[in-house]
């Protein structure tokens, strides 16, 4: 009985205290700490730019936003612009994390920020208060621009919603409401920020000017071009009625014109302010080796005039592993080849002789079935006239890198010369027809062709001039091995040049350029030439076809390319100049995929105009699906010359397919399932 | 010492159990079967196309739980015509296809409902349902396809399955009407050595096409059209051919995919040397 009685207690002390419980963490930061002082709004700055949806070195097209550099390949995702083996090189019709959550927790972290900075406005000077509530907008416009771009009309969430409330969802709005916004938040993100950046990172009134440039040459494009394709690709969500995707046929070109006027005004604005310029500190007027080193240097010199805006990295704390995927093969650390650009994307540039149809000249015949192979003395000698951009974006066969020559061969070849064409047939039809099933590779009573299947002892070795010389080259093709060069050519951007570099996972910290002024001149001019096309005048009494022109003649002059002779005209052929330049200028940049969607010109009925000029789609695609060819020499032992064959993909065969519904990609179907508001795409 | 960690660690164990635990998750599995064929409504016939993401699709939603359903993965019908789902849940769905014929649900342009020729059913047991279409083309073999060469050369007809008038008197409404619709864009030979042949199992060596712009093919309706095979097939064996053709229409309406109708396959052998 007492035994209860001490139990009860001590029972009863266990209910007892006497501090006040109700006080706020002390461990957690609130508003006080971040939004009064200076350092406090960077650390929130610093949470809102490590969740911006940039697409630099840790984002791969097939994956969405998954902020790592895994695999890091640029233009790989059915642009033509370069290959790869992995499953990652497919077209751009989805991704696998799609953006969406990870855009309402952003535009959380923006409204929230709009929507509690002023009660601490007394904490700031104006000119930082109006600073960072810019900089809010111009998270806000960025986000909305990125989902506007995959999904059309996007719910427009522009107000911290708190949980639970009945209006906790918010349906999604039309595609031109959605545009409306983006322009919206720019413009506001603009008439607020600093002329130039308070702090490395942050954005200023011109970067936001550049994007907003960007996003508006999107818009314009999507109200014009989605007439161009069956079907208008509009329509209304199911639960809303709201035309989330397309415009209707009677404000389609009104919105048009606006956009692209919005475009050229933005694009105007940063050039007029002249605070930016292209990169030209090694460049000199004629010599192709400077300007060729000129623009390898610009993607690295983080005092280029030419960045509006960079994604910085720093060893060892914050870093990237681009060079540890997509190195030439020698340089394998852990992987390697990851990027092989494509002789379709080589043809944009000058500097090659050429057959009839514009295609590169190999043979001495009027095609590559016919004549003979052209011979070099060396494989670089093909590439002698090359632009030197080209030579700045690609590494050839026989460049050199990190100071070493890049050995790049296909195969032997100790038949007699001169050679005839290894294949009948080069056409669509028969690009899985390979070297390794020809008859001078597999009958081996008359072999006089070599191939490697792998590297080290998988190489077949030949003997030339009384030494053993392998088949293939150091860095491939291999024509089992995927590791290998697949093209015969390797993408040079982005890598690290620096001999004394050691490659790895996580090693590289090369800063990415997200935004630059070369893409503001092409922005304006691809504006004003479509305002042209539409018989608009010019929004600020310039000239739009001289702006256009003016833009092309800088870029091309800086790339060492040819400048044109006359001035842009008003008309397509006009537009595609443009066009070409901007598919040149800004490759491998994650730019091209953008601007071949929202043209509209990657499924089959209007793939005529995939490479920005007018190249005919049965060359190389069948329907639906397209392919890309690669440029592989070959030495010939007999004359100890290389030739070049000019043939579909060899190693890592990729097909890419595209259609219509791809413009718009799927609403993750979770969020359609669980939603009472949110539509699905009506076209799905 | 052993004892006691043993009965620590089952005393945990069933501290995480619930009575579930000793039952049998036995909810039945989907066993209830559709079957459905999709027939021309003037000749009864079925309407040929291909298994894939270009041919009739199958959408089926269960609308028993309320308003807001989402629809079930969509499947595609055989390439005779017909379809069939032997595992779904029973309940009451909505049935809708669309292919290469007038669209059976049909709304303006600003949503409003003009026809609804969907089917909802209740689906329990072996459930047949048969959609009465007007497709948009007939394609058919006017004789035997030759080979010579290795090359096949295929004759076919094409004729409209539904009449222009007909035709615009039930798309028109539906806005954005152009007489650009009608045109007959292109005919497919598709060739493959599966009997599943059509747009997805077609061989892109030997398949080949001929396209027409604007209105170019209005003459050539009715009449017998040559097409040939694509490069050389290699002797000594056989394979199956189609032959499609459409106009330039899509459907569902803003999906851009303009749907083949075919004919029949046939086996070609391809004659040794």
């Amino acid at each position: 009985m007492k035994r209860i009685y001490i139990l009860l207690l001590i029972g009863l002390f266990y209910f007892t205290g006497c501090a006040n419980l109700d006080i706020a963490p002390p461990n957690v930061v609130g508003d006080e700490t971040l939004m009064k002082s200076e350092s406090g709004m960077k650390v929130y700055m610093a949470r809102m730019y490590s969740r911006m949806p940039f697409e630099d070195f840790k984002y791969m097209a097939q994956w969405g936003m998954e902020y790592n550099s895994w695999l890091g390949a640029m233009g790989i995702e059915g642009t033509g612009e370069a290959l790869n083996r992995d499953g990652i090189c497919a077209a751009f019709t989805s991704e696998r994390t799609p953006y969406w959550t990870d855009a309402f927790v952003l535009l959380h972290d923006a409204n929230y920020l709009i929507e509690t900075l002023p009660k601490y406005q007394s904490s700031f000077p104006e000119i930082t208060y109006n600073h960072y509530i810019g900089e809010a907008y111009f998270v806000r416009a960025t986000v909305f621009y990125a989902m506007a771009r995959r999904f059309g009309g996007v719910p427009l969430v522009t107000k911290v919603i708190h949980y639970p409330s009945n209006d906790a969802e918010v349906p999604r709005a039309s595609e031109e409401d959605t545009w409306n916004q983006v322009l919206a938040d720019f413009d506001k993100a603009a008439s607020l920020l600093q002329p130039t950046s308070p702090e490395r990172g942050f954005s200023n009134k011109y970067v936001a000017l550049s994007f907003k440039s960007e996003a508006m040459l999107y818009a314009g494009s999507v109200a014009k071009y989605n007439e161009t394709v069956t079907g208008r690709l509009t329509g209304f969500g199911q639960k809303t009625g709201v035309r989330v995707i397309g415009f209707s046929e009677e404000t389609a070109q009104a919105a048009s014109r606006k956009y692209f006027k919005e475009a050229y005004l933005a694009a105007r604005e940063v050039i007029q302010s002249g605070l930016y310029s292209l990169y030209k500190k090694k460049w000199a007027a004629g010599d192709v080796d400077a300007q060729y080193q000129n623009m390898i240097d610009m993607f690295s010199d983080l005092t280029s005039p030419e960045n509006i805006y960079v994604r910085e990295y720093t060893y060892p704390t914050y870093t990237h592993g681009y060079d540890a995927y997509s190195a030439p093969y020698i340089f394998k650390a852990p992987l390697a080849s990851g990027t092989c650009p494509t002789l379709d994307f080589v043809e944009l540039f000058d500097g090659f002789d050429r057959y009839p149809d514009g295609t590169i000249k190999v043979t001495t015949g009027s095609s590559n079935t016919t004549g003979e192979y052209l011979m070099y003395d060396s494989p670089l000698d093909f590439f002698k006239d090359a632009e030197p951009r080209l030579r700045a974006y690609v590494i050839f066969p026989g460049d050199v890198f990190k100071a070493k020559n890049i050995e790049i061969r296909a195969g032997v070849f100790t038949g007699t010369t001169p050679v005839s064409p290894l294949f009948s047939d080069y056409s669509y039809a028969t690009a899985e027809t390979r070297y390794q099933s020809l008859p001078a590779y597999t009958t081996t009573a008359s072999k006089t062709l070599f191939l490697s299947p792998r590297e080290g002892n998988g190489q077949e070795i030949v003997s030339y001039n009384s030494n053993n010389i392998t088949a293939a080259g150091a860095n491939g093709p291999f024509y089992d091995n995927g590791e290998g060069c697949l093209t015969g050519l390797y993408g040079r951007k982005w890598l690290n040049p620096d001999p004394s570099f050691a490659a790895g996972e996580g090693k590289s910290a090369q800063p990415f350029v997200l935004m630059r002024y070369a893409e503001v001149l092409l922005n304006a001019a691809e504006a004003g030439v479509e305002l042209a096309l539409a018989g608009e005048a010019s929004p600020d009494g310039s000239d739009l076809l001289q702006t256009a022109t003016t833009a092309v003649n800088d870029i091309r002059e800086r790339a060492g390319a040819t400048l044109l002779t006359g001035s842009i005209t008003n008309d397509e052929a006009g537009r595609n100049i443009v066009r070409k330049e901007r598919r040149k200028e800004l490759a491998l940049e994650h730019k091209t995929k953008w601007d071949l969607r929202r043209w509209r010109v990657q499924h089959y009925e209007q793939r005529d105009g995939f490479w920005g000029e007018v190249r005919d789609k049965e060359i190389f695609s069948n329907n639906a699906r397209y392919r890309f060819r690669g440029l592989y020499p070959f030495l010939s032992t007999q004359t100890g010359k290389y030739f070049f064959d000019a043939r579909f993909q060899w190693v890592s065969l990729k097909t890419f397919e595209y259609n219509i519904v791809d413009y718009y990609f799927a609403i993750p179907g979770g969020e359609v399932t669980k939603s009472a508001v949110i539509d699905q795409q009506p076209n799905r | 010492m052993k004892k006691i960690s043993f009965y620590i660690l089952s005393i945990t164990l069933f501290s995480f159990t619930s009575c579930s635990l000793f039952e049998l998750d036995n909810y039945p599995a989907p066993g209830e079967t559709l079957q459905g064929e999709v027939v021309d409504a003037e000749t009864g016939e079925l309407v040929p196309t291909d298994q894939g993401s270009e041919g009739i699709r199958v959408r089926l939603t269960e609308v028993s739980w309320g308003d807001n359903a989402t629809h079930n993965p969509d499947f595609f019908c055989m390439p005779d015509g017909t379809f069939q789902n032997t595992k779904l849940f029973k309940g009451k769905y909505n049935i809708r296809i669309d292919g290469p014929f007038i669209p059976l649900l049909r709304e303006d342009d600003r949503g409003v409902p003009l026809a609804d020729e969907t089917q909802t059913v209740d689906i329990h047991g072996v459930t047949k349902v048969r959609f009465e279409v007007q497709p948009f083309l007939k394609v058919e073999w006017v004789e035997a396809p030759e080979v010579i060469n290795g090359k096949i050369v295929a004759k076919v007809r094409v004729t409209r399955a539904v009449s222009e008038e007909d035709f615009q008197a039930k798309i028109e409404p539906m806005g954005g009407y152009s007489a650009s619709f009608l045109n007959v864009t292109d005919i497919q030979l598709f060739v493959s050595y599966s009997s599943s042949v059509g747009y997805r199992a077609r061989d892109e060596r030997w398949s080949n096409k001929i396209e027409y712009s604007g209105t170019a093919f209005n003459s050539l309706l009715g009449e017998t059209i040559t097409i040939e095979s694509n490069g050389t097939i290699p002797a000594g064996r056989a394979v199956f051919i189609r032959a499609a053709a459409r106009i330039n229409y899509d459907t569902p309406k803003g999906s851009g995919t303009r749907r083949w109708n075919y004919n029949e396959a046939t086996q070609v052998l391809i004659p040794g040397n």
